[in-house]
């Protein structure tokens, strides 16, 4: 083949794009669309102002990686919540099993995705992080 | 044996099984929910119809049918599914839909067979109940809104437990299981009804919401309180003990335990567990290292005939054997012993010259094997609750005849047809005299007895017990005593229990030998269902006395012990486990020894009144952390492995002997395995018995028999004295020794002391029910909670021992009565 046609393919293409929209996100300046099932950051749903969450367990142990730590408590009324609900970033794989799990619904995953942090302790997110925020 | 056919499979079960039983048997599982192999066959739950061809396809359940000969049997047909799935829709119609709190879920019955048969929808509509919950009890918690009304909760605590605690009430859709009067649980709170609960009805409080079923580990161990050798499962969850499992295949008792072993767990993960050596430093208990703990403590077991060491009955036979080599043959001093010096002369005295060997005669088994059970003291139940079980069991269901001879009411006297003979305290061996008098005067005796050595000045030494004259001072009728006799010797099969421990100081040497004259005069020895039975106190009170850690060949006893520290002649006291301040006679006396004593070395999992007395407190393991054997009361050696990991901070008891050995210039055994197998080659009972084997199955020692009479020496009688009581010490049924007040179950339903008072006595004095009243006798006095009570006779009350708070031992000196005062 001649070896100057491939050359003026390549710039063809170079020169379309150049009209083209860019495909390049200028992130942070610039957001990305988050879909609707995109698997983020979890979140405590809540209900009547406390945690729906009943302590289980049924997510610490569908969880693969392992990093859910849930410990029961008795309220007042001697129903059963949760009185620690942690998760370990760091381990988290972001399946969902947790949510599928979920026996009352009071788990769920966000659009949230800016994770990063300073520090291994600010990856756990406890109880109080992890609640829904209104 | 019949033969039929189950699913097309030819199979035979015995004459007696029902279909069930039989196909469980040859491993087909018919599903069901008001089953349990201790109970009878009640048939409430509808889940286990089967189609017999015979019945013309009808569908009848198998929990309640008979099997016959040539029965065709269908287990799960079609048809026979689509009734199951009704069933659990119907049951499914009021019970509330909340397995995600339910702590029964994962081991739940109705949910395990829901998912099974995929009742995922429901036909019908109907409300929920709204029964209210119990959530007041501390160990029980009853929600009846999850019932299914299988009535297995109801059944076990009258088929078994005989107590009777739970029943039907209402008729109909309304009918509820509940107490009387629709009031709350007080009962033994043995939770045998949790145990066979087959939804979440009933549920042990302590472990609520504590962990899900699936994220247990099971543990198998043995029970460490009292000496019936109960196996557990423990739940484990992160290293820690949180709840006991039930295991209807496990052990002789299946899985059956009493409100200690099923509750008495928390003193394993107690935070007030000891978790470091201390050394005392200007009067002071300091942390230290074990390494300088090991120091100072071998230094100072370098006094040969001067150190003297107590061990509690709860260490295991590797340790004691452990701990009497270091005793003899690394410090050189002969003074050990265990239990007071007293608890254990049953076996070490009585039954040694008695018997011939220092163990029972019989085991556990025989209970329900027997025709007639003669029980020294209804205590029996209080001590060794499951033995209780199964007396209730073959009094109930094998219709044994019950013959008891006590010095106050019981239990086991409101068994059916249970004769209950009340005797003045302490006439227990004159009564056993009296017995044996009246079967050689009536010529009752077996055609072997007479050639029994022993039996001729058996016959001139009971002379003084006439039943007339034993009457007098018992308080038994002669015809009575005659009755009893009689009753003793007509029966084929008859087996006599007592029980001994520190708080029963005259169930000594001279009574076992009196309930062994019986069984050798009458010929029951030896033999299924007959001999004598000595409910030991301790769980490895019967090893311990196997081991030999007693007082032999002029070594000191516990009490010598004791005194030695006082006169100077012991300056080294070693001490473990044992907790003589709460437990032993004359606590005053046992204090000033422990204050006097030089040196005090105290190995313990809690800082007990008797390790806060101590120089070196050094912290040892329980039975779910160590390895070793444990010899139950009926001589039936279990082996224990660790159920947790130790806490890296504690030794086992073997690991501080073997330190100490090798302190002292010893060489210490590599392992408990290998030390049990010292002792099965050393010690005769204990022949063929490997480790290996023994961690899946039991074994009974070996026992030779050389029957032997002796005249038991009866105590004389403590004549009544005006405006004073008879005190008779004992145990509560709650507790086991001073270790179950770290039990919080325990704790829960029996947290204090308390003197149990007849109802007269109670009028004489003034005093009510929950009275803080004073108990004086010659030797102190203390302040207890008064129970008026209804089996108590006239003029006697009754303290039990396990308490540090008010402890009895400020007012008992070891005497097996003692005269004390009440006042308000």
């Amino acid at each position: 083949m001649n070896p100057i046609t491939p050359i003026i393919n390549g710039l063809a293409i170079t020169l379309k794009h150049m009209f083209m929209k860019p495909v390049t996100l200028q992130y942070p300046d610039e957001r990305p669309k988050v879909a609707p099932r995109f698997r983020g950051l979890h979140a405590l749903n809540v209900s009547h102002n406390k945690a729906k969450c009943v302590a289980c367990y049924l997510c610490p142990t569908v969880c693969p990686a392992k990093c859910i730590t849930v410990e029961a408590g008795e309220d007042a009324n001697h129903d059963k919540y949760a009185a620690t609900y942690e998760i370990d970033m760091l381990r988290c794989i972001f399946c969902g099993y947790c949510v599928e799990a979920c026996p009352v619904d009071a788990i769920r995953m966000t659009g949230e995705f800016e994770l990063a942090n300073y520090h291994r302790k600010d990856f756990i997110y406890n109880k109080e992080r992890l609640l829904e925020k209104k | 044996m019949v033969n039929l056919t189950i699913d097309d499979k030819q199979v035979t079960a015995p004459k007696t099984a029902t279909i069930y039983e039989a196909a469980k048997l040859n491993g087909v599982n018919i599903p069901i929910l008001c089953h349990d192999k201790k109970l009878k066959p009640f048939g409430a739950c509808r889940m286990c119809l089967v189609e017999v061809e015979q019945m013309k396809g009808r569908q009848i359940p198998a929990c309640t049918t008979p099997v016959t000969e040539g029965m065709i049997i269908r287990t799960s047909t079609p048809d026979i599914i689509k009734a199951r799935k009704m069933v659990l829709e119907l049951l499914l119609l009021n019970h509330p839909l909340d397995c995600p709190v339910c702590d029964k879920a994962g081991d739940c019955d109705l949910q395990n067979l829901t998912y099974e048969y995929k009742v995922d929808s429901n036909r019908f509509v109907d409300e929920k109940f709204h029964h209210e919950i119990d959530y007041n009890n501390p160990l029980i918690e009853r929600d009846m809104n999850r019932c299914v009304l299988c009535g297995k909760c109801a059944r076990i605590c009258d088929e078994i437990v005989s107590f009777g605690a739970l029943t039907f009430i209402d008729r109909g859709i309304e009918t509820k299981i509940g107490c009387e009067f629709e009031d709350g649980l007080n009962c033994e709170f043995c939770g045998s009804c949790i145990s066979v609960c087959p939804v979440g009805s009933l549920l042990a409080r302590p472990f609520k919401f504590k962990a899900r079923f699936w994220s247990l580990t099971k543990q198998k161990s043995v029970c460490g309180y009292c000496g019936t050798g109960c196996n557990l499962t423990l739940g484990v969850k992160d290293n820690k003990v949180l709840t006991t499992l039930y295991d209807e295949n496990q052990g002789f008792h299946k899985g059956q335990l009493c409100v200690r072993g099923r509750f008495g767990y928390q003193f394993i993960n107690n935070e007030q567990r000891l978790t470091s050596p201390l050394i005392r430093k200007n009067g002071r208990l300091i942390e230290s290292s074990w390494e300088e703990a090991f120091e100072v403590v071998a230094g100072r077991l370098k006094g040969g005939n001067s150190v003297a060491a107590l061990a509690t009955a709860r260490l295991t036979n590797e340790e004691l054997t452990l701990f009497r080599k270091l005793m003899l043959e690394n410090v050189g001093s002969n003074n050990f012993d265990h239990s007071g010096g007293y608890a254990h002369s049953a076996l070490t005295e009585g039954f040694t010259r008695s018997f011939g060997v220092a163990g029972s005669s019989s085991t556990i088994l025989d209970v329900q094997k027997t025709d007639l059970l003669l029980v020294v003291k209804t205590d029996s139940y209080e001590t060794h609750p499951v033995v209780g079980f199964e007396i209730n069991m073959g009094v109930k269901n094998k219709g044994i005849k019950l013959n008891i001879i006590s010095d106050k009411r019981g239990k086991l006297s409101k068994l059916p047809g249970a004769n209950t003979f009340v005797h003045t305290p302490g006439s227990e061996v004159a009564l056993l005299n009296a017995i044996a008098k009246t079967i050689l005067d009536e010529k009752l005796t077996d055609a072997s007895a007479a050639s029994i050595s022993g039996y001729a000045e058996l016959e001139k030494g009971l002379a003084e017990f006439t039943p007339e004259a034993v009457a007098t001072s018992s308080g038994v009728s002669a015809d009575s005593i005659k009755k009893l006799a009689r009753d003793y010797a007509a029966a084929e099969k008859a087996l006599i229990l007592f029980p001994v421990g520190l708080a029963y100081a005259g169930h000594n040497q001279e009574m076992a030998s009196a309930a062994a004259n019986l069984a050798i005069l009458t010929g029951k020895l030896g033999k299924e269902g007959c001999g004598v039975l000595c409910l030991s106190e301790k769980n490895n009170s019967q090893g311990a006395v196997d081991m030999g850690f007693y007082a032999q060949n002029g070594g000191m006893d516990a009490l010598k012990i004791l005194d030695g520290c006082k006169n100077g002649s012991v300056k080294t006291l070693f001490i473990a486990g044992e907790n003589p301040v709460v437990s032993y006679p004359d606590g005053a006396k046992v204090k000033a020894a422990l204050d006097a004593v030089e040196f005090l070395v105290v190995s313990e999992l809690f800082m007990t009144d008797t390790a806060a007395m101590a120089d070196v407190v050094l912290p040892a393991c329980s039975f779910a952390e160590k390895e070793g054997t444990f010899t139950s009361t009926d001589r039936r050696v279990q082996y224990v492995t660790p159920a947790i990991r130790k806490n890296v901070q504690c030794k086992t008891d073997f690991e501080i002997l073997s330190a100490l050995i090798v302190k002292l210039g010893g060489t210490a055994p590599a392992s408990p395995s290998a030390v049990f197998a010292e002792i099965s080659a050393g010690n005769s009972a204990y022949a063929g018995m490997s480790s290996v084997a023994l961690r899946t199955e039991g074994a009974f020692t070996q026992l030779n028999l050389s029957p032997k009479l002796v005249v038991p020496k009866a105590a004389a009688s403590l004549p009544a004295e005006n405006g004073k009581l008879a005190l008779v010490t004992g145990s509560a049924l709650y507790h086991s020794g001073t270790l179950s007040q770290f039990g919080e179950g325990p704790m829960y339903v029996c947290p204090e002391n308390y003197v149990e008072v007849s109802r007269k006595d109670a009028a004489r004095f003034k005093i009510q029910d929950k009275d803080l009243v004073t108990v004086s006798s010659s030797t102190g006095n203390v302040q207890l909670k008064a129970k008026v009570t209804l089996r108590m006779p006239e003029g006697v009350v009754f303290v039990p021992y396990h308490f540090s708070a008010a402890p009895v031992n400020a007012i008992w000196n070891g005497a097996a009565v003692t005269t004390v005062t009440i006042t308000k």
